[in-house]
């Protein structure tokens, strides 16, 4: 589904990303954990299109797609998900007609129909469920005055909203407390089958206890430096990074 | 100054029939003070950003009857439903297609003057109230008599069309008894390739009365555009204004509001767009005469290519003024590098126990938010219209007739697009 090969990517003339490498097969949920500044935000928003994150080497396929010179609302619509660690508040607009617009922008690029206002609504009230929020929620202004776990939770009802094919976490699970942690856990752990996979970034193995990781990858200084199964979350959670 | 063209335009007008000679003498006296203070130029402190030479370069005509429309005008394209409508076409009242609803007067200029013992209220608060008063044309008195509620709204529709360069001088009375209500739109359209449109309204609110004003400056992009609109408010009354500008290629609003009975209340709500060459400017003075005033001013800018904009708000709190509260606030969005904002908001306290709070801020169209919509598969154009409707909705909220609101959203998403 994902394959990224020997990927350098710099901001502002500064080289963040020097050579990652990482395979992801549909259905498998992979963790990137790494200390700040390893670059693990960098790799979340270069596989989302942010373009002030320049690709200077290597490449990235989408499904088969080279991926590095699609537009962002492009990646969107062939089911590319980027749960944002820090989502940017809109005042003025409403959540509602924001979800609207998206989840029908990605319709329209798959060749779907448009949903009209009756459908989405009922539709979306499921989902809200989901997140367990209920529906004033979705006609307050985007983020503006969320609290960080509204945020988060807003993030997945994106997410299940507009049913990517790959979902990347960034640190959704930081300044959560422990129901809201388990809310959105519970979240992907239901929105999980064969065909959607997942890459979780993330400080904390805290998170890990709700949900089954197939891999678990160590980026430092711009590239992963060790991958390994599970058990190697706690292993880090125990020692930090420094043994590596 | 220059004042040739106009002195030549006042020999013409005092000359024409139609126009009462009563009103002769206030005219000279106002000429005559015009004479001497010339217009405004950029050395004068409350003017400085707006450039206002054309106004000499140029010779505006008064209108004439030949500027009058020939055949019957078409207004269905203005059409704004369950309002009822008054039309102007360039400077000339059109009887026959005009419409107020009941409970509503509707005086003419020497009508209006004989109902107030011969005295018109006049202003000379800048060059422009002396200039409108020596050529003031089109004279629209509405009067809401004593503890009426008009449910109706009444616009004034101000038409200007026509490749004749031309000058318009409208004057507009609104008396509102007390305990009555009016929602009052007035709508400037057209497509004149040169006129210079100097308006002058006079807003009078008793106690207990209320006024919903929505002014709608949508003419054409070769206009010049001067307002001044004077609002006094007696006690308990509330006045809410909201002015809408896309045309007009240099346009500046003159508001003067005197807060002077207690628990008067206004908000003055303004929202301009801009692109190309224009150049709108908004200039905001509120007296708190008395004491528990309030009043609010909500004034945002949206500007694109070289277009250029003013916010001048000025909050003056008198003496005794006690016990007042008053709030500024000026937002402006740049879509261009070269788009230009000078915003000068102002707060002048001589009361000591009032709350008062003013702010400004001016910035681009956020990056961040603009990737957001985009990686939920909001294509770049949509998100940036989302965007920018966005900004402009806080300031949209202050309409309250339906209709009227729908009018200025199709104009704004027109726009936008």
């Amino acid at each position: 589904m994902l394959e990224i090969k020997n990927l350098h990517a710099k901001v502002e003339e500064k080289e963040i990303l020097k050579g990652v490498s990482l395979s992801v097969k549909p259905g498998e949920l992979h963790v990137i954990m790494g200390p700040n500044g390893a670059g693990k935000s960098t790799l979340a928003n270069v596989l989302a299109g942010r373009d002030k994150f320049e690709v200077t080497k290597g490449e990235i396929q989408f499904n088969g797609e080279p991926l590095i010179d699609m537009l962002p609302e492009h990646r969107a619509g062939e089911g590319m998900f980027l749960s944002f660690q820090y989502p940017v508040a809109i005042p003025g607009v409403n959540n509602m007609y924001f979800l609207k617009a998206a989840v029908n922008a990605v319709r329209k690029y798959r060749g779907e129909d448009e949903l009209d206002a009756v459908t989405f609504l009922k539709m979306i009230r499921e989902k809200l469920k989901v997140v367990e929020l209920d529906d004033s929620f979705i006609h307050r202004p985007v983020n503006e005055g969320f609290s960080g776990g509204e945020k988060k939770r807003n993030e997945i009802l994106q997410m299940i909203s507009l049913e990517p094919k790959l979902a990347i976490l960034d640190e959704t699970d930081s300044g959560l407390d422990i129901d809201a942690l388990r809310i959105i856990a519970e979240g992907i752990n239901n929105y999980r089958n064969k065909d959607r996979a997942f890459i979780l970034i993330t400080h904390y193995q805290r998170m890990l206890n709700y949900m089954k990781p197939d891999f678990i990858h160590v980026l430092m200084d711009g590239k992963i430096v060790k991958s390994g199964p599970k058990e190697l979350a706690h292993e880090l959670e125990e020692k930090g990074y420094s043994w590596i | 100054m220059n004042l040739i063209n106009y002195q030549n335009e006042f020999q013409k007008l005092l000359e024409r029939k139609y126009f009462s000679s009563e009103m002769h003498p206030l005219r000279k006296d106002a000429f005559t003070k015009l004479e001497t203070t010339g217009f405004p130029t950029q050395k004068w402190e409350n003017w400085r950003f707006t450039n206002l030479s054309a106004l000499t370069d140029n010779h505006f005509l008064i209108s004439e009857v030949k500027d009058a429309p020939q055949n019957s005008i078409d207004t269905s394209q203005y059409e704004i439903e369950g309002v009822e409508t008054i039309v102007i076409y360039n400077g000339h009242f059109q009887k026959d297609i005009s419409s107020i609803p009941d409970g509503i007067e509707l005086l003419t200029g020497s009508e209006y003057i004989e109902r107030n013992n011969n005295e018109l209220i006049h202003s000379e608060k800048s060059p422009f109230d002396l200039l409108n008063t020596a050529f003031m044309d089109s004279g629209v008195c509405l009067i809401v008599g004593k503890n009426t509620i008009a449910q109706t709204p009444v616009r004034i529709l101000f038409i200007s069309n026509g490749d004749n360069s031309i000058m318009v001088n409208p004057r507009v009375y609104l008396d509102v008894e007390s305990g009555s209500s009016l929602t009052f739109v007035e709508e400037h359209v057209g497509d004149a390739t040169a006129l210079f449109q100097n308006e002058a309204i006079y807003i009078s609110l008793e106690e207990n009365s209320e006024i919903e004003h929505i002014r709608i400056q949508s003419n054409s992009v070769n206009t010049h555009n001067i307002v001044s609109l004077h609002v006094s408010q007696c006690s308990n009354s509330r006045y809410n204004f909201f002015q809408y500008a896309d045309g007009s290629k240099m346009a500046r609003s003159n508001i003067y509001i005197d807060l002077d009975g207690e628990n008067a209340e206004c908000s003055i709500n303004c929202l301009s767009l801009s692109r190309g060459t224009q150049h709108l400017d908004n200039s905001i003075t509120v007296n708190h005469n008395s004491p528990h005033t309030h009043s609010s001013q909500l004034v945002k800018s949206v500007l694109f290519d070289n277009s250029t904009g003013v916010f001048n708000g000025r909050t003056v709190v008198k003496k005794d003024a006690q016990k007042i509260e008053a709030h500024q606030s000026n937002k402006n969005l740049l879509l261009s590098k070269s788009a230009k904002m000078n915003s000068i908001p102002q707060l002048e306290i001589y009361a000591d126990d009032v709350k008062c709070s003013h702010g400004s801020a001016t910035g681009q169209l956020d990056d961040d938010a603009l990737f957001y919509f985009q990686s939920r598969g909001i294509p770049k154009a949509e998100a940036f219209v989302l965007l920018v409707s966005g900004f402009i909705s806080e300031v949209m909220e202050n309409i309250k007739f339906v209709t009227v609101k729908d009018h200025i959203d199709q104009k704004i998403n027109s726009w936008i697009a």
